[in-house]
Protein backbone atom coordinates (compact mmCIF):
# COMPACT_ATOMS: atom_id res chain seq x y z
CA UNK A 1 0.00 0.00 0.00
CA UNK A 2 1.42 3.38 -0.89
CA UNK A 3 1.69 6.03 1.79
CA UNK A 4 1.78 3.77 4.84
CA UNK A 5 1.16 4.91 8.39
CA UNK A 6 4.69 4.88 9.74
CA UNK A 7 4.38 6.72 13.03
CA UNK A 8 1.82 7.41 15.70
CA UNK A 9 1.84 10.11 18.30
CA UNK A 10 0.10 10.22 21.64
CA UNK A 11 -0.64 13.80 22.62
CA UNK A 12 -1.40 14.12 26.29
CA UNK A 13 -1.19 16.72 29.06
CA UNK A 14 0.61 14.08 31.16
CA UNK A 15 3.40 12.93 28.86
CA UNK A 16 5.70 11.53 31.56
CA UNK A 17 2.91 9.48 33.09
CA UNK A 18 1.72 8.19 29.74
CA UNK A 19 5.22 7.33 28.56
CA UNK A 20 5.98 5.47 31.78
CA UNK A 21 2.74 3.53 31.46
CA UNK A 22 3.36 2.26 27.92
CA UNK A 23 7.02 1.59 28.59
CA UNK A 24 6.16 -0.52 31.62
CA UNK A 25 3.21 -2.41 30.17
CA UNK A 26 4.62 -3.13 26.68
CA UNK A 27 8.35 -3.10 27.37
CA UNK A 28 8.99 -0.50 24.67
CA UNK A 29 12.27 1.36 24.50
CA UNK A 30 11.88 5.01 25.37
CA UNK A 31 14.34 7.66 24.24
CA UNK A 32 14.41 11.45 24.50
CA UNK A 33 17.79 11.81 22.82
CA UNK A 34 16.76 14.36 20.20
CA UNK A 35 16.70 18.12 19.84
CA UNK A 36 13.04 18.44 20.81
CA UNK A 37 13.27 16.13 23.79
CA UNK A 38 10.56 14.12 22.04
CA UNK A 39 9.68 10.88 23.84
CA UNK A 40 10.19 8.24 21.16
CA UNK A 41 9.07 4.67 21.57
CA UNK A 42 10.61 1.70 19.82
CA UNK A 43 9.15 -1.78 20.05
CA UNK A 44 12.36 -3.31 18.60
CA UNK A 45 10.12 -5.35 16.28
CA UNK A 46 10.24 -5.52 12.49
CA UNK A 47 6.45 -5.29 12.33
CA UNK A 48 4.30 -2.34 13.27
CA UNK A 49 4.94 1.38 13.54
CA UNK A 50 6.83 3.10 16.32
CA UNK A 51 5.51 6.23 17.93
CA UNK A 52 6.04 8.89 20.50
CA UNK A 53 4.50 11.13 23.10
CA UNK A 54 4.08 14.88 22.73
CA UNK A 55 2.81 17.19 25.47
CA UNK A 56 -0.68 18.69 25.16
CA UNK A 57 -1.72 21.97 26.76
CA UNK A 58 -2.95 21.61 30.33
CA UNK A 59 -6.58 20.64 30.57
CA UNK A 60 -6.81 19.31 27.02
CA UNK A 61 -7.95 15.72 26.46
CA UNK A 62 -5.37 13.26 25.18
CA UNK A 63 -5.61 11.78 21.69
CA UNK A 64 -3.64 9.79 19.13
CA UNK A 65 -2.43 11.10 15.79
CA UNK A 66 -1.34 8.90 12.90
CA UNK A 67 1.45 9.98 10.60
CA UNK A 68 1.31 8.91 6.97
CA UNK A 69 4.51 8.75 4.97
CA UNK A 70 4.38 10.66 1.72
CA UNK A 71 6.81 11.36 -1.07
CA UNK A 72 6.19 15.11 -0.85
CA UNK A 73 4.64 16.80 2.17
CA UNK A 74 3.72 19.86 0.11
CA UNK A 75 1.89 17.80 -2.51
CA UNK A 76 0.13 15.72 0.15
CA UNK A 77 -1.04 18.87 1.93
CA UNK A 78 -2.33 20.27 -1.35
CA UNK A 79 -4.18 17.06 -2.16
CA UNK A 80 -5.65 16.86 1.34
CA UNK A 81 -6.84 20.45 1.39
CA UNK A 82 -8.33 20.05 -2.09
CA UNK A 83 -10.30 17.14 -0.64
CA UNK A 84 -11.57 19.25 2.27
CA UNK A 85 -8.89 18.97 4.95
CA UNK A 86 -7.72 21.96 6.97
CA UNK A 87 -4.12 22.72 7.79
CA UNK A 88 -3.38 22.76 11.53
CA UNK A 89 0.41 22.92 11.32
CA UNK A 90 1.89 23.81 7.93
CA UNK A 91 4.84 21.98 6.46
CA UNK A 92 7.66 22.09 8.97
CA UNK A 93 11.14 20.62 9.01
CA UNK A 94 12.05 19.35 12.44
CA UNK A 95 15.55 19.66 13.91
CA UNK A 96 16.24 15.98 13.33
CA UNK A 97 15.44 16.27 9.62
CA UNK A 98 11.88 14.95 9.36
CA UNK A 99 9.43 17.09 7.39
CA UNK A 100 5.81 17.02 8.47
CA UNK A 101 2.47 18.80 8.46
CA UNK A 102 -0.61 18.24 10.57
CA UNK A 103 -4.08 18.44 9.07
CA UNK A 104 -7.68 17.92 10.08
CA UNK A 105 -9.73 15.70 7.82
CA UNK A 106 -13.25 16.71 6.75
CA UNK A 107 -14.72 14.72 9.64
CA UNK A 108 -12.69 16.59 12.26
CA UNK A 109 -9.95 14.04 12.92
CA UNK A 110 -6.38 15.31 12.93
CA UNK A 111 -3.54 13.41 11.27
CA UNK A 112 -0.03 14.06 10.06
CA UNK A 113 1.83 13.57 6.83
CA UNK A 114 5.57 13.20 6.93
CA UNK A 115 8.71 12.50 5.03
CA UNK A 116 11.46 11.12 7.16
CA UNK A 117 14.85 12.75 7.22
CA UNK A 118 18.04 10.84 6.69
CA UNK A 119 18.72 10.24 10.39
CA UNK A 120 15.20 9.00 11.05
CA UNK A 121 15.28 6.74 8.02
CA UNK A 122 18.40 5.11 9.34
CA UNK A 123 16.77 4.34 12.66
CA UNK A 124 13.49 3.23 11.08
CA UNK A 125 15.00 0.57 8.81
CA UNK A 126 15.11 -2.47 11.07
CA UNK B 1 -9.74 29.85 21.77
CA UNK B 2 -10.88 30.87 25.24
CA UNK B 3 -14.39 32.08 25.83
CA UNK B 4 -15.10 34.62 28.49
CA UNK B 5 -18.32 34.78 30.38
CA UNK B 6 -19.28 38.19 31.63
CA UNK B 7 -19.94 38.10 35.33
CA UNK B 8 -22.66 40.48 36.50
CA UNK B 9 -24.98 42.48 34.33
CA UNK B 10 -22.75 45.23 33.02
CA UNK B 11 -19.34 44.65 31.45
CA UNK B 12 -16.49 46.23 33.35
CA UNK B 13 -13.29 47.61 31.90
CA UNK B 14 -11.54 44.37 32.82
CA UNK B 15 -14.14 42.38 30.95
CA UNK B 16 -13.79 44.59 27.91
CA UNK B 17 -10.02 44.17 28.01
CA UNK B 18 -10.47 40.43 28.26
CA UNK B 19 -12.85 40.44 25.33
CA UNK B 20 -10.39 42.40 23.24
CA UNK B 21 -7.87 39.61 23.78
CA UNK B 22 -10.02 36.68 22.77
CA UNK B 23 -7.34 35.05 20.69
CA UNK B 24 -4.52 35.68 23.08
CA UNK B 25 -5.16 36.38 26.72
CA UNK B 26 -2.71 38.96 27.95
CA UNK B 27 -2.72 38.87 31.71
CA UNK B 28 -0.56 41.98 31.98
CA UNK B 29 -3.18 43.85 29.99
CA UNK B 30 -5.86 42.42 32.24
CA UNK B 31 -3.90 43.57 35.30
CA UNK B 32 -3.49 47.05 33.84
CA UNK B 33 -7.19 47.28 33.12
CA UNK B 34 -8.05 46.01 36.56
CA UNK B 35 -5.86 48.71 38.12
CA UNK B 36 -7.50 51.42 35.99
CA UNK B 37 -10.91 50.11 36.95
CA UNK B 38 -10.13 50.09 40.65
CA UNK B 39 -8.73 53.62 40.41
CA UNK B 40 -11.92 54.75 38.72
CA UNK B 41 -13.89 53.35 41.63
CA UNK B 42 -11.47 54.74 44.20
CA UNK B 43 -9.12 57.49 42.97
CA UNK B 44 -6.80 56.98 45.93
CA UNK B 45 -6.28 53.31 45.11
CA UNK B 46 -2.54 52.94 44.63
CA UNK B 47 -0.22 50.56 42.84
CA UNK B 48 1.00 49.54 46.27
CA UNK B 49 -2.55 48.67 47.33
CA UNK B 50 -3.08 46.71 44.11
CA UNK B 51 0.15 44.81 44.71
CA UNK B 52 -0.94 44.02 48.24
CA UNK B 53 -4.30 42.75 46.98
CA UNK B 54 -2.52 40.53 44.45
CA UNK B 55 -0.07 39.24 47.04
CA UNK B 56 3.08 40.61 45.42
CA UNK B 57 5.49 43.42 46.27
CA UNK B 58 4.77 46.68 44.48
CA UNK B 59 8.22 46.92 42.83
CA UNK B 60 7.74 43.58 41.13
CA UNK B 61 4.22 44.51 40.04
CA UNK B 62 5.50 47.79 38.63
CA UNK B 63 8.16 45.96 36.63
CA UNK B 64 5.57 43.52 35.30
CA UNK B 65 3.22 46.27 34.22
CA UNK B 66 6.04 48.13 32.46
CA UNK B 67 7.14 44.98 30.67
CA UNK B 68 10.49 44.87 32.44
CA UNK B 69 9.87 41.54 34.04
CA UNK B 70 8.54 38.30 32.57
CA UNK B 71 5.40 36.93 34.14
CA UNK B 72 6.12 33.44 35.39
CA UNK B 73 3.50 30.71 35.13
CA UNK B 74 3.46 30.64 38.95
CA UNK B 75 2.54 34.33 39.16
CA UNK B 76 0.08 33.96 36.28
CA UNK B 77 -1.74 31.28 38.24
CA UNK B 78 -1.65 33.38 41.39
CA UNK B 79 -3.01 36.50 39.66
CA UNK B 80 -5.52 34.43 37.73
CA UNK B 81 -6.92 33.09 40.98
CA UNK B 82 -7.03 36.59 42.51
CA UNK B 83 -8.81 37.99 39.46
CA UNK B 84 -11.16 34.99 39.38
CA UNK B 85 -10.12 33.85 35.92
CA UNK B 86 -11.20 30.33 35.04
CA UNK B 87 -8.56 27.58 34.97
CA UNK B 88 -8.73 27.41 31.19
CA UNK B 89 -8.06 31.12 31.00
CA UNK B 90 -5.13 30.81 33.39
CA UNK B 91 -3.67 27.92 31.37
CA UNK B 92 -4.14 29.92 28.18
CA UNK B 93 -2.37 32.87 29.79
CA UNK B 94 0.56 30.72 30.90
CA UNK B 95 0.95 29.22 27.43
CA UNK B 96 0.74 32.63 25.84
CA UNK B 97 3.45 33.98 28.10
CA UNK B 98 5.64 30.95 27.44
CA UNK B 99 5.24 31.58 23.72
CA UNK B 100 6.15 35.22 24.22
CA UNK B 101 9.26 34.21 26.17
CA UNK B 102 10.36 32.07 23.21
CA UNK B 103 9.66 34.88 20.78
CA UNK B 104 11.74 37.27 22.88
CA UNK B 105 14.55 34.74 22.99
CA UNK B 106 14.33 34.26 19.22
CA UNK B 107 15.30 37.90 18.76
CA UNK B 108 18.57 37.46 20.62
CA UNK B 109 21.89 36.67 18.98
CA UNK B 110 22.87 33.05 18.99
CA UNK B 111 19.34 31.68 19.11
CA UNK B 112 19.33 27.92 18.59
CA UNK B 113 16.41 25.94 17.11
CA UNK B 114 16.52 23.41 19.87
CA UNK B 115 13.89 22.83 22.56
CA UNK B 116 16.43 21.84 25.18
CA UNK B 117 18.46 24.99 24.60
CA UNK B 118 15.31 27.12 24.71
CA UNK B 119 14.23 25.45 27.95
CA UNK B 120 17.60 26.15 29.53
CA UNK B 121 17.64 29.79 28.40
CA UNK B 122 14.04 30.59 29.36
CA UNK B 123 13.89 28.50 32.50
CA UNK B 124 10.72 26.85 31.22
CA UNK B 125 10.16 23.09 31.53
CA UNK B 126 10.93 21.24 28.29
CA UNK B 127 7.30 20.18 27.86
CA UNK B 128 6.13 23.77 28.30
CA UNK B 129 8.56 24.83 25.57
CA UNK B 130 7.23 22.16 23.21
CA UNK B 131 3.60 23.07 23.91
CA UNK B 132 4.48 26.70 23.17
CA UNK B 133 6.33 25.74 19.96
CA UNK B 134 3.31 23.76 18.76
CA UNK B 135 1.13 26.77 19.53
CA UNK B 136 3.46 29.10 17.60
CA UNK B 137 3.45 26.71 14.63
CA UNK B 138 -0.34 26.57 14.62
CA UNK B 139 -0.58 30.35 14.81
CA UNK B 140 1.98 30.71 12.00
CA UNK B 141 4.22 32.64 14.39
CA UNK B 142 6.95 30.10 13.79
CA UNK B 143 8.08 28.49 10.56
CA UNK B 144 10.52 25.58 10.75
CA UNK B 145 12.24 26.03 7.41
CA UNK B 146 15.05 23.56 7.87
CA UNK B 147 16.64 21.52 10.66
CA UNK B 148 18.79 24.51 11.57
CA UNK B 149 16.64 27.48 10.60
CA UNK B 150 13.47 28.65 12.33
CA UNK B 151 11.80 31.81 11.15
CA UNK B 152 9.62 33.94 13.42
CA UNK B 153 7.42 36.25 11.34
CA UNK B 154 7.38 39.74 12.78
CA UNK B 155 3.61 39.86 13.01
CA UNK B 156 3.57 38.85 16.65
CA UNK B 157 4.29 41.51 19.18
CA UNK B 158 5.23 40.21 22.61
Amino acid sequence: MPNPVIRWQLITPEPDRAAAFYQKVFDWNLSKANALGYREFSSRETRGADGGVWPAPAGQPGFVQLFIEVESVARAVEAATDAGAKILIPESTLPDGDTMAVLMDPTGVSFGVCRLGRSALASTVK
Amino acid sequence: MPHFRLRGTSPTLTHICRLSYLASVDLIQVLSCELVQRRQRSPRYSLRAFARDLGIDHASLSQLLRGRRVLSPRLAKKFGAKLQLRSAEIAETCENHNAQAILRLSRTAGFRPNSRWIATRTGLPLDAVNVALARLLQQRQLIMESPTRWKFPATYHA
